[in-house]
Protein backbone atom coordinates (compact mmCIF):
# COMPACT_ATOMS: atom_id res chain seq x y z
CA UNK A 1 0.00 0.00 0.00
CA UNK A 2 1.25 3.48 -0.83
CA UNK A 3 2.93 5.44 1.91
CA UNK A 4 1.70 8.93 2.61
CA UNK A 5 3.95 11.70 3.93
CA UNK A 6 3.27 12.60 7.56
CA UNK A 7 4.90 15.20 9.72
CA UNK A 8 4.28 13.98 13.26
CA UNK A 9 5.04 16.05 16.36
CA UNK A 10 5.89 13.87 19.33
CA UNK A 11 7.03 15.33 22.67
CA UNK A 12 7.82 18.63 21.00
CA UNK A 13 9.92 17.13 18.23
CA UNK A 14 8.85 16.97 14.57
CA UNK A 15 9.39 13.71 12.66
CA UNK A 16 9.03 13.52 8.89
CA UNK A 17 7.65 10.10 8.03
CA UNK A 18 5.89 8.24 5.26
CA UNK A 19 3.26 5.80 6.56
CA UNK A 20 0.58 3.54 5.13
CA UNK A 21 -2.89 4.94 5.85
CA UNK A 22 -4.03 1.96 7.93
CA UNK A 23 -1.23 2.26 10.50
CA UNK A 24 -2.15 3.34 14.00
CA UNK A 25 -0.42 5.98 16.07
CA UNK A 26 0.62 3.21 18.47
CA UNK A 27 2.28 1.22 15.72
CA UNK A 28 4.09 4.25 14.29
CA UNK A 29 5.32 5.40 17.70
CA UNK A 30 6.75 1.99 18.53
CA UNK A 31 7.86 0.57 15.16
CA UNK A 32 8.84 3.68 13.18
CA UNK A 33 10.05 5.99 15.93
CA UNK A 34 11.24 3.49 18.55
CA UNK A 35 9.31 5.35 21.25
CA UNK A 36 8.37 2.22 23.18
CA UNK A 37 7.21 3.67 26.50
CA UNK A 38 3.72 3.48 25.03
CA UNK A 39 2.70 -0.17 25.50
CA UNK A 40 0.59 -2.43 23.34
CA UNK A 41 -1.92 -4.89 24.72
CA UNK A 42 -5.61 -5.37 23.85
CA UNK A 43 -5.72 -3.31 20.62
CA UNK A 44 -9.44 -2.77 21.25
CA UNK A 45 -9.44 0.39 23.40
CA UNK A 46 -10.42 -1.59 26.49
CA UNK A 47 -7.25 -1.63 28.60
CA UNK A 48 -5.71 1.83 28.28
CA UNK A 49 -2.02 0.76 28.27
CA UNK A 50 -1.50 2.62 24.97
CA UNK A 51 -2.86 5.90 26.35
CA UNK A 52 -1.07 8.98 24.97
CA UNK A 53 -2.05 12.63 24.98
CA UNK A 54 -3.29 14.13 21.71
CA UNK A 55 -3.38 17.91 22.05
CA UNK A 56 -3.41 17.30 25.80
CA UNK A 57 -6.36 14.87 25.74
CA UNK A 58 -5.99 11.21 26.73
CA UNK A 59 -6.68 8.84 23.81
CA UNK A 60 -6.03 5.17 23.09
CA UNK A 61 -3.25 5.17 20.48
CA UNK A 62 -4.38 1.72 19.26
CA UNK A 63 -7.50 3.18 17.65
CA UNK A 64 -6.09 6.46 16.36
CA UNK A 65 -4.70 6.34 12.84
CA UNK A 66 -1.31 8.00 12.52
CA UNK A 67 -2.57 10.17 9.66
CA UNK A 68 -5.24 11.61 11.98
CA UNK A 69 -2.43 13.18 14.03
CA UNK A 70 -1.35 15.65 11.36
CA UNK A 71 -0.87 19.13 12.79
CA UNK A 72 -1.51 17.85 16.32
CA UNK A 73 0.77 17.40 19.32
CA UNK A 74 1.38 13.89 20.66
CA UNK A 75 2.75 13.44 24.19
CA UNK A 76 4.02 10.05 25.35
CA UNK A 77 5.40 9.03 28.73
CA UNK A 78 8.87 9.95 27.44
CA UNK A 79 7.75 13.55 27.07
CA UNK A 80 6.50 13.99 30.61
CA UNK A 81 9.77 14.52 32.48
CA UNK A 82 10.65 17.97 31.17
CA UNK A 83 14.38 18.62 31.42
CA UNK A 84 14.96 15.33 33.21
CA UNK A 85 12.90 16.18 36.32
CA UNK A 86 10.07 13.73 36.86
CA UNK A 87 6.51 15.03 36.57
CA UNK A 88 4.81 15.18 40.02
CA UNK A 89 2.51 12.30 39.02
CA UNK A 90 5.54 10.15 38.12
CA UNK A 91 7.29 11.04 41.38
CA UNK A 92 4.16 10.24 43.39
CA UNK A 93 3.87 6.78 41.74
CA UNK A 94 7.45 6.03 42.91
CA UNK A 95 7.04 7.54 46.37
CA UNK A 96 3.83 5.67 47.13
CA UNK A 97 4.89 2.34 45.63
CA UNK A 98 2.14 2.40 43.00
CA UNK A 99 4.10 0.37 40.42
CA UNK A 100 4.34 -3.40 40.32
CA UNK A 101 4.98 -5.00 36.92
CA UNK A 102 4.84 -1.55 35.34
CA UNK A 103 3.15 -2.39 32.06
CA UNK A 104 0.02 -0.27 32.66
CA UNK A 105 1.89 2.58 34.30
CA UNK A 106 2.77 4.83 31.31
CA UNK A 107 -0.90 4.89 30.29
CA UNK A 108 -2.06 5.24 33.88
CA UNK A 109 0.23 8.23 34.49
CA UNK A 110 -0.77 9.99 31.26
CA UNK A 111 -4.48 9.46 31.96
CA UNK A 112 -3.98 10.83 35.48
CA UNK A 113 -1.99 13.80 34.20
CA UNK A 114 -4.70 14.70 31.61
CA UNK A 115 -7.41 14.44 34.25
CA UNK A 116 -5.54 16.55 36.81
CA UNK A 117 -5.01 19.24 34.16
CA UNK A 118 -8.81 19.67 34.05
CA UNK A 119 -9.53 19.00 37.74
CA UNK A 120 -6.51 19.74 39.96
CA UNK A 121 -8.25 18.83 43.24
CA UNK A 122 -10.21 15.61 42.60
CA UNK A 123 -11.85 13.37 45.18
CA UNK A 124 -10.87 9.72 45.46
CA UNK A 125 -14.07 8.71 43.65
CA UNK A 126 -13.31 11.13 40.82
CA UNK A 127 -9.81 9.68 40.45
CA UNK A 128 -11.22 6.16 40.24
CA UNK A 129 -13.65 7.28 37.54
CA UNK A 130 -10.90 9.15 35.69
CA UNK A 131 -8.82 5.95 35.54
CA UNK A 132 -11.70 3.62 34.63
CA UNK A 133 -10.28 3.16 31.14
CA UNK A 134 -6.90 1.94 32.45
CA UNK A 135 -6.66 -1.64 33.66
CA UNK A 136 -4.02 -2.89 36.10
CA UNK A 137 -3.75 -6.61 36.87
CA UNK A 138 -1.17 -6.29 39.69
CA UNK A 139 -1.86 -3.58 42.19
CA UNK A 140 -5.57 -3.67 42.99
CA UNK A 141 -5.49 0.08 42.19
CA UNK A 142 -5.35 1.35 45.78
CA UNK A 143 -1.79 2.63 45.65
CA UNK A 144 -2.34 4.06 42.18
CA UNK A 145 -5.30 6.07 43.48
CA UNK A 146 -3.23 7.13 46.49
CA UNK A 147 -0.41 8.28 44.21
CA UNK A 148 -2.76 10.45 42.16
CA UNK A 149 -4.29 11.89 45.34
CA UNK A 150 -0.80 12.68 46.55
CA UNK A 151 0.23 14.25 43.23
CA UNK A 152 -2.85 16.48 43.55
CA UNK A 153 -1.59 17.63 46.94
CA UNK A 154 -4.35 15.84 48.87
CA UNK A 155 -3.76 14.01 52.09
CA UNK A 156 -3.56 10.26 51.49
CA UNK A 157 -5.67 8.42 54.06
CA UNK A 158 -3.95 5.75 56.14
CA UNK A 159 -4.91 2.28 54.82
CA UNK A 160 -5.01 -0.95 56.76
CA UNK B 1 -18.19 18.98 3.33
CA UNK B 2 -18.67 18.84 -0.45
CA UNK B 3 -15.44 16.90 -0.83
CA UNK B 4 -16.51 14.38 1.85
CA UNK B 5 -19.89 13.88 0.16
CA UNK B 6 -18.22 13.42 -3.25
CA UNK B 7 -15.82 10.84 -1.84
CA UNK B 8 -18.70 9.09 -0.06
CA UNK B 9 -20.64 8.88 -3.32
CA UNK B 10 -17.61 7.68 -5.28
CA UNK B 11 -16.72 4.87 -2.84
CA UNK B 12 -20.30 3.86 -1.98
CA UNK B 13 -20.41 0.61 0.00
CA UNK B 14 -16.60 0.24 -0.35
CA UNK B 15 -16.06 3.32 1.80
CA UNK B 16 -16.69 4.38 5.37
CA UNK B 17 -16.63 7.77 7.04
CA UNK B 18 -14.23 7.90 9.97
CA UNK B 19 -15.36 9.94 12.98
CA UNK B 20 -14.09 8.85 16.44
CA UNK B 21 -13.12 5.39 15.18
CA UNK B 22 -13.98 3.72 18.50
CA UNK B 23 -16.26 1.22 16.78
CA UNK B 24 -15.12 1.34 13.16
CA UNK B 25 -11.39 0.70 13.68
CA UNK B 26 -12.04 -2.12 16.15
CA UNK B 27 -14.52 -3.81 13.80
CA UNK B 28 -12.00 -3.51 10.97
CA UNK B 29 -9.19 -5.00 13.06
CA UNK B 30 -11.43 -7.92 14.03
CA UNK B 31 -12.19 -8.49 10.35
CA UNK B 32 -15.90 -7.93 10.98
CA UNK B 33 -15.97 -5.04 8.56
CA UNK B 34 -13.98 -4.56 5.39
CA UNK B 35 -13.70 -1.05 4.02
CA UNK B 36 -11.46 -0.29 1.08
CA UNK B 37 -11.51 3.43 1.76
CA UNK B 38 -11.83 5.52 4.91
CA UNK B 39 -12.88 9.15 4.57
CA UNK B 40 -11.76 11.04 7.67
CA UNK B 41 -14.20 13.75 8.74
CA UNK B 42 -11.87 15.46 11.20
CA UNK B 43 -11.16 18.50 9.14
CA UNK B 44 -14.67 19.01 7.78
CA UNK B 45 -15.65 22.41 9.21
CA UNK B 46 -18.75 22.80 11.38
CA UNK B 47 -19.43 19.15 12.19
CA UNK B 48 -18.12 19.53 15.75
CA UNK B 49 -20.47 22.34 16.81
CA UNK B 50 -23.23 22.45 19.43
CA UNK B 51 -25.78 25.18 18.59
CA UNK B 52 -28.41 26.11 21.14
CA UNK B 53 -31.19 28.54 20.18
CA UNK B 54 -34.90 27.65 19.75
CA UNK B 55 -33.65 24.26 18.69
CA UNK B 56 -30.53 22.38 19.70
CA UNK B 57 -28.27 21.13 16.90
CA UNK B 58 -25.51 18.64 17.53
CA UNK B 59 -22.98 18.24 14.71
CA UNK B 60 -22.11 14.63 13.91
CA UNK B 61 -18.58 15.06 15.28
CA UNK B 62 -19.65 16.37 18.69
CA UNK B 63 -17.84 14.12 21.16
CA UNK B 64 -19.26 12.57 24.31
CA UNK B 65 -16.76 14.71 26.23
CA UNK B 66 -18.31 17.82 24.69
CA UNK B 67 -21.85 16.72 25.67
CA UNK B 68 -20.75 15.99 29.24
CA UNK B 69 -19.30 19.46 29.62
CA UNK B 70 -21.98 21.54 27.87
CA UNK B 71 -23.32 24.06 30.43
CA UNK B 72 -26.50 24.47 28.33
CA UNK B 73 -27.47 20.87 29.13
CA UNK B 74 -27.30 21.19 32.92
CA UNK B 75 -31.00 22.11 33.21
CA UNK B 76 -33.91 20.31 31.56
CA UNK B 77 -31.60 18.51 29.12
CA UNK B 78 -29.54 16.92 31.87
CA UNK B 79 -30.13 13.39 30.53
CA UNK B 80 -27.77 14.22 27.67
CA UNK B 81 -24.96 14.72 30.18
CA UNK B 82 -26.02 11.67 32.19
CA UNK B 83 -25.94 9.42 29.12
CA UNK B 84 -22.67 10.79 27.69
CA UNK B 85 -20.72 10.53 30.94
CA UNK B 86 -21.28 6.78 31.36
CA UNK B 87 -19.92 5.79 27.94
CA UNK B 88 -16.56 3.97 28.11
CA UNK B 89 -13.65 5.64 29.87
CA UNK B 90 -12.26 9.12 29.30
CA UNK B 91 -10.08 7.95 26.41
CA UNK B 92 -13.21 6.78 24.57
CA UNK B 93 -15.38 9.77 25.42
CA UNK B 94 -12.64 12.15 24.27
CA UNK B 95 -13.00 10.89 20.70
CA UNK B 96 -16.29 8.96 20.33
CA UNK B 97 -18.95 11.03 18.56
CA UNK B 98 -22.71 11.49 18.62
CA UNK B 99 -22.88 10.82 14.88
CA UNK B 100 -20.96 7.56 15.29
CA UNK B 101 -23.23 6.48 18.14
CA UNK B 102 -26.28 7.07 15.90
CA UNK B 103 -25.09 5.41 12.67
CA UNK B 104 -23.54 2.46 14.53
CA UNK B 105 -27.15 1.66 15.52
CA UNK B 106 -26.31 -0.46 18.53
CA UNK B 107 -29.47 -1.32 20.50
CA UNK B 108 -27.39 -0.65 23.63
CA UNK B 109 -26.34 2.90 22.62
CA UNK B 110 -26.53 5.29 25.57
CA UNK B 111 -27.04 8.73 23.99
CA UNK B 112 -29.54 7.56 21.35
CA UNK B 113 -32.43 6.87 23.81
CA UNK B 114 -32.09 10.39 25.18
CA UNK B 115 -32.14 11.91 21.69
CA UNK B 116 -35.24 9.87 20.84
CA UNK B 117 -36.87 11.04 24.08
CA UNK B 118 -36.23 14.59 22.83
CA UNK B 119 -37.94 13.80 19.47
CA UNK B 120 -34.66 14.40 17.66
CA UNK B 121 -34.39 14.36 13.88
CA UNK B 122 -31.23 13.38 12.04
CA UNK B 123 -30.05 14.67 8.68
CA UNK B 124 -28.03 12.78 6.09
CA UNK B 125 -26.46 14.37 3.04
CA UNK B 126 -25.63 12.64 -0.22
CA UNK B 127 -25.18 13.61 -3.86
CA UNK B 128 -28.95 14.08 -4.17
CA UNK B 129 -29.10 16.53 -1.28
CA UNK B 130 -30.29 16.28 2.32
CA UNK B 131 -32.71 13.77 3.82
CA UNK B 132 -34.11 14.16 7.32
CA UNK B 133 -35.56 11.37 9.48
CA UNK B 134 -37.08 11.13 12.93
CA UNK B 135 -34.32 9.40 14.90
CA UNK B 136 -36.94 7.03 16.28
CA UNK B 137 -37.44 5.58 12.78
CA UNK B 138 -33.80 5.75 11.66
CA UNK B 139 -32.56 2.33 12.84
CA UNK B 140 -34.41 -0.79 11.70
CA UNK B 141 -32.14 -3.54 13.08
CA UNK B 142 -28.81 -3.76 14.94
CA UNK B 143 -26.30 -1.86 12.79
CA UNK B 144 -28.88 -1.06 10.08
CA UNK B 145 -30.21 2.45 9.46
CA UNK B 146 -31.99 4.39 6.71
CA UNK B 147 -28.66 5.94 5.73
CA UNK B 148 -27.58 4.88 2.22
CA UNK B 149 -24.01 3.76 1.55
CA UNK B 150 -21.94 6.89 0.97
CA UNK B 151 -24.45 9.18 2.63
CA UNK B 152 -23.05 11.30 5.47
CA UNK B 153 -24.98 11.87 8.70
CA UNK B 154 -24.28 15.51 9.50
CA UNK B 155 -26.38 16.44 12.54
CA UNK B 156 -29.07 15.67 15.08
CA UNK B 157 -31.55 18.37 15.97
CA UNK B 158 -34.37 18.76 18.50
CA UNK B 159 -36.62 21.54 19.79
CA UNK B 160 -35.93 23.10 23.18
CA UNK B 161 -38.27 21.73 25.87
CA UNK B 162 -41.31 23.71 27.08
CA UNK B 163 -41.39 25.00 30.68
CA UNK B 164 -42.01 22.47 33.47
CA UNK B 165 -40.07 19.76 31.63
CA UNK B 166 -37.27 17.49 32.79
CA UNK B 167 -35.25 14.56 31.51
CA UNK B 168 -33.40 11.73 33.23
CA UNK B 169 -31.18 8.86 32.07
CA UNK B 170 -30.34 5.71 34.03
CA UNK B 171 -28.14 2.79 33.06
CA UNK B 172 -27.59 -0.58 34.69
CA UNK B 173 -24.39 -2.51 34.05
CA UNK B 174 -22.41 -5.14 35.90
CA UNK B 175 -19.91 -2.49 37.02
CA UNK B 176 -20.06 1.28 37.13
CA UNK B 177 -17.66 2.26 34.36
CA UNK B 178 -16.45 0.92 31.00
CA UNK B 179 -19.57 -1.19 30.64
CA UNK B 180 -22.15 -1.85 27.97
CA UNK B 181 -25.69 -1.31 29.27
CA UNK B 182 -27.67 -4.31 30.49
CA UNK B 183 -30.56 -1.89 30.24
CA UNK B 184 -30.69 1.88 29.89
CA UNK B 185 -33.69 4.16 30.18
CA UNK B 186 -34.29 7.75 29.08
CA UNK B 187 -37.34 9.64 30.32
CA UNK B 188 -38.72 13.06 29.43
CA UNK B 189 -41.71 14.56 31.20
CA UNK B 190 -43.59 17.84 30.73
CA UNK B 191 -46.09 18.84 33.44
CA UNK B 192 -48.90 21.39 33.16
CA UNK B 193 -48.51 24.99 34.33
CA UNK B 194 -49.55 24.04 37.87
CA UNK B 195 -46.94 21.26 37.82
CA UNK B 196 -49.61 18.76 38.81
CA UNK B 197 -50.39 16.62 35.79
CA UNK B 198 -48.31 15.14 33.03
CA UNK B 199 -49.09 16.65 29.63
CA UNK B 200 -46.39 14.82 27.67
CA UNK B 201 -43.98 12.00 28.34
CA UNK B 202 -41.39 9.93 26.51
CA UNK B 203 -39.96 6.69 27.83
CA UNK B 204 -37.21 5.16 25.72
CA UNK B 205 -35.43 1.87 26.43
CA UNK B 206 -31.98 0.66 25.38
CA UNK B 207 -30.60 -2.91 25.15
CA UNK B 208 -34.00 -4.64 25.40
CA UNK B 209 -35.02 -4.91 21.73
CA UNK B 210 -33.26 -5.08 18.32
CA UNK B 211 -33.34 -1.27 18.19
CA UNK B 212 -33.75 1.47 20.77
CA UNK B 213 -37.40 1.21 21.80
CA UNK B 214 -40.07 3.77 22.67
CA UNK B 215 -42.36 2.38 25.37
CA UNK B 216 -45.57 3.90 24.00
CA UNK B 217 -48.03 2.17 26.34
CA UNK B 218 -46.01 3.40 29.29
CA UNK B 219 -45.99 6.93 27.86
CA UNK B 220 -49.76 6.85 27.30
CA UNK B 221 -50.42 5.60 30.83
CA UNK B 222 -48.97 8.86 32.16
CA UNK B 223 -50.86 11.31 29.97
CA UNK B 224 -53.12 13.57 32.07
CA UNK B 225 -52.02 11.88 35.30
CA UNK B 226 -50.20 13.27 38.31
CA UNK B 227 -46.79 11.58 38.47
CA UNK B 228 -47.61 9.76 41.68
CA UNK B 229 -45.60 6.84 42.97
CA UNK B 230 -48.38 4.57 41.76
CA UNK B 231 -48.44 6.11 38.25
CA UNK B 232 -44.67 5.80 38.00
CA UNK B 233 -44.80 2.14 39.03
CA UNK B 234 -47.58 1.44 36.53
CA UNK B 235 -45.53 3.04 33.75
CA UNK B 236 -42.55 0.87 34.74
CA UNK B 237 -44.71 -2.26 34.55
CA UNK B 238 -46.12 -1.22 31.17
CA UNK B 239 -42.62 -0.59 29.79
CA UNK B 240 -41.41 -3.99 31.01
CA UNK B 241 -44.34 -5.62 29.21
CA UNK B 242 -43.52 -3.78 25.95
CA UNK B 243 -39.84 -4.68 25.68
CA UNK B 244 -38.41 -7.91 24.24
CA UNK B 245 -34.98 -8.47 25.83
CA UNK B 246 -32.75 -11.45 25.15
CA UNK B 247 -30.79 -13.60 27.58
CA UNK B 248 -27.02 -13.51 27.07
CA UNK B 249 -23.80 -13.81 29.05
CA UNK B 250 -24.50 -10.52 30.79
CA UNK B 251 -28.07 -11.00 32.03
CA UNK B 252 -31.23 -13.02 31.54
CA UNK B 253 -34.24 -11.65 29.68
CA UNK B 254 -36.28 -11.84 32.88
CA UNK B 255 -33.72 -9.80 34.82
CA UNK B 256 -33.57 -7.20 32.07
CA UNK B 257 -37.36 -6.83 32.15
CA UNK B 258 -37.21 -6.34 35.94
CA UNK B 259 -34.53 -3.71 35.45
CA UNK B 260 -36.73 -1.90 32.92
CA UNK B 261 -39.60 -1.68 35.42
CA UNK B 262 -37.35 -0.37 38.16
CA UNK B 263 -35.31 2.06 36.07
CA UNK B 264 -38.40 3.55 34.38
CA UNK B 265 -39.98 4.14 37.79
CA UNK B 266 -36.79 5.76 39.09
CA UNK B 267 -36.22 7.87 36.00
CA UNK B 268 -39.76 9.24 36.27
CA UNK B 269 -39.23 9.97 39.98
CA UNK B 270 -36.10 11.86 39.07
CA UNK B 271 -37.99 13.89 36.44
CA UNK B 272 -40.75 14.74 38.96
CA UNK B 273 -38.12 15.83 41.48
CA UNK B 274 -36.30 17.93 38.90
CA UNK B 275 -39.43 19.78 37.78
CA UNK B 276 -40.52 20.29 41.39
CA UNK B 277 -43.85 18.50 41.03
CA UNK B 278 -46.48 19.96 43.38
CA UNK B 279 -48.91 17.04 43.44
Amino acid sequence: MARIPLSLRVNGEAHDLAVEPHRTLLDVLRAELGITGTKENCLEAECGVCTVLLDGMAVNACIVLALQCREREVTTIEGLAAGGALHPVQQAFIDLGAVQCGYCIPGMILAARAYLDGNPTPSEAEIREALAGNLCRCTGYQKIVDAVLSAAGAEVPARR
Amino acid sequence: MREAVELGARFGADGRFLAGGTDLLIQMRRGQLRARHLVSLHRVPGLGAVDIDDAVTLGALVTHRRLEREPGFRGALRALIESAEVVGGHQIRNVATVGGNIVNASPAADVVPVLIALDAEVTCVGPGGERTFPLEAFASAPGVTARRPGELLTRARFARLPPNSATAFLKAGRRRAMEIALVCVAARVTLDAGRERCVDARIVLGAVAPTTLRARAAELSLRGQPLTERARREAGRAAAAECSPISDVRASARYRALLVATLVERALARCAERIGQTA
